[in-house]
């Protein structure tokens, strides 16, 4: 019960810096903006009634722009000298952890929610699968809670936060792109660990319609490993 | 309240601080003096528990540092060097975000933030977002959310810096009145704050702890290190001469003033004697015309100096 106290503490401090800065509305308006586009493109050049190429584009356009939402989540505190407010108050480090990335979390559930408003013209003028695109978009909550940890990570190894931003985007790029690689190996075992690895082959699984387990756990182990890290690393920062 | 014993801090290979022992009791406040880099904020952040120790021992409340942090941070009021705001929140907002922070339990929270606001004179902002408060405004809203949930501790890293001088007396009484059932440690490298309102003082150099004691001493070894600074014309060897006899003045330093012929600066320094300035001022015109005549106030450096030298004094004698 008090471990839940600190949280929320961190947490509605979290969501009410959100709203008051002007970066949640830009990242939430370039998202909106970007799946608008990629959504009437796909639709009208193919005339299909189909997500999965929309949501093919909105993966690729999460990971380039869930960096700009998680590069201030501790570069910020950092930066305003309020770190040293949040390690001497008596919150556990988890907790200041967990509570940002909750937040983020939020707000990437608040993205997705208004990515939906895509489905009305889609349901009116089409027949859409129901079950695919569920799948599809749970898959990419989970592409983007693992996008958020490995953010905010980085963005406790920096004080600034563009250099955070910087060094996340190619990180997640890497995850994105790593499964391409397997073409170009012999090895069996090498081309399987590269699968494995992949944001963008997991994330297809979904796409397709799949709820397949493995793709699940995948993507929240990388973000348990993440948040982990962050943690130990703010410890041992003392 | 506060123990510290033997604590070394190192980064990397340099030594911040060297293997420094003070403490803190309940209803004090104790005075942390020392010029700027001496190792003031290190410490203060080492006993709030930002950063460890890297040998000794640190307690607050009871509790180690080393690995009780979580539990001793129920105890401490933090207000760092630079006040951590949160710009976007507003006053009400931040001050809620630190209550519930320390547990203050939703019941209290109301009294408790009314408690600190009114005791910090804040009434007038509190629905002002922080970027858009004042230097001085700023400072005790970080005042304030250390003195939430009356902690035991109190740990002000310079409390006055870069308030105006209304303010100032005004963060003095507040630290004056929460110093009475509180154990409160300020640091400053303001000497006259530390005889203001603390009743120990702890001297940190170069981070050693140079000495412990009472502010009056600190007090009569400032009077005695201090210097009187006069402009004068005549000899200079008469008005040299006429000066080194004068009562209570100890060293007389000449040179001319290079914009007027004929007119010379000089520097006395002085020990504790009342009337000084006016027996220098005699003795001036026996010989000469004065001009200007100005008490200097010491540097912390020079005060250190005397006030360690009278403590060893003392200390020597008291094994004699």
């Amino acid at each position: 019960m008090n471990a839940w106290i600190g949280l929320k503490a961190v947490y509605d401090k979290e969501m009410l810096t959100y709203f008051r800065s002007p970066i949640a509305y830009f990242v939430i308006a370039v998202f909106l903006l970007g799946t608008g586009y990629f959504f009437t493109y796909n639709i009208f050049l193919t005339g299909v009634g189909t997500m999965d190429q929309t949501l093919q584009n909105m993966g690729i356009l999460l990971i380039t722009l869930s960096p700009v939402l998680t590069m201030r989540l501790f570069s910020a505190e950092y930066n305003g000298r309020t770190m040293e407010l949040l390690m001497t108050l008596p919150l556990r480090t988890w907790q200041v952890v967990l509570g940002k990335y909750l937040g983020a979390v939020s707000m990437l559930l608040l993205m997705t929610a208004a990515s939906c408003i895509n489905l009305i013209p889609l349901y009116l003028y089409g027949n859409p699968q129901t079950l695919n695109i569920l799948a599809g978009y749970i898959g990419f909550i989970l592409l983007g809670m693992a996008c958020i940890s490995i953010g905010q990570f980085f963005s406790a190894l920096t004080e600034n936060q563009i250099v955070a931003a910087l060094i996340t985007i190619p990180t997640l790029l890497g995850f994105w792109f790593v499964g391409h690689l397997q073409s170009l190996q012999s090895s069996l075992l090498l081309r399987d660990l590269l699968a494995h690895l992949s944001f963008a082959l997991h994330y297809a699984d979904f796409i397709h319609g799949l709820l397949r387990s493995e793709a699940i756990v995948y993507f929240l182990v990388v973000a348990a490993i993440a948040l982990t890290l962050n943690n130990s690393y703010l410890q041992w920062r003392r | 309240m506060i123990d510290i014993e033997h604590v070394t801090k190192r980064y990397g290979s340099k030594t911040i601080l060297h293997d420094i022992s003070f403490n803190v009791n309940k209803g004090e406040i104790v005075g942390f003096l020392g010029p700027n880099g001496a190792g003031k904020t290190t410490t203060m952040r080492m006993i709030a528990g930002f950063t460890a120790a890297t040998s000794g021992m640190v307690r607050v409340a009871g509790f180690d540092m080393a690995n009780e942090n979580q539990l001793a941070a129920e105890h401490i009021g933090y207000l760092p060097e630079q006040p951590p705001l949160y710009d976007v929140l507003d006053v009400t907002d931040y001050l809620t975000f630190v209550a519930r922070a320390k547990r203050i339990p939703a019941a209290q929270r109301p009294s408790q933030l009314d408690r600190v606001i009114h005791a910090c004179r804040l009434e007038s902002v509190t629905r002002k977002e922080i970027y858009k408060l004042s230097k001085g405004f700023r400072q005790r809203v970080g005042l304030a959310q250390a003195l939430l949930g009356n902690p035991d501790v109190l740990l002000l890293d310079e409390p006055t810096a870069g308030l105006d001088p209304g303010q100032i007396q005004e963060t003095r009484e507040v630290i004056r009145e929460v110093g009475k059932d509180h154990a409160v440690l300020l640091s400053t490298h303001i000497l006259p704050e530390v005889t203001l309102i603390c009743q120990r003082v702890a001297i940190i150099n170069h981070g050693r702890i140079l000495a412990t004691g009472s502010p009056q001493g600190l007090q009569r070894a400032a009077e005695e290190t201090s210097s009187v600074l006069l402009e004068a014309s005549g000899d200079p060897e008469q008005l040299k001469r006429a000066l080194s006899d004068t009562d209570g003045v100890t060293a007389v330093n000449l040179r001319p003033v290079a914009s007027r012929a004929g007119l010379y600066s000089i520097d006395c320094q002085v020990d504790a004697q009342e009337q000084v300035e006016s027996r220098i001022a005699r003795a001036v015109i026996t010989c000469g015309e004065l001009f200007r005549l100005e008490r200097q106030q010491p540097t912390l450096e020079n005060v250190f100096l005397r006030y360690i030298g009278h403590t060893n004094e003392h200390s020597s004698g008291a094994s004699a």
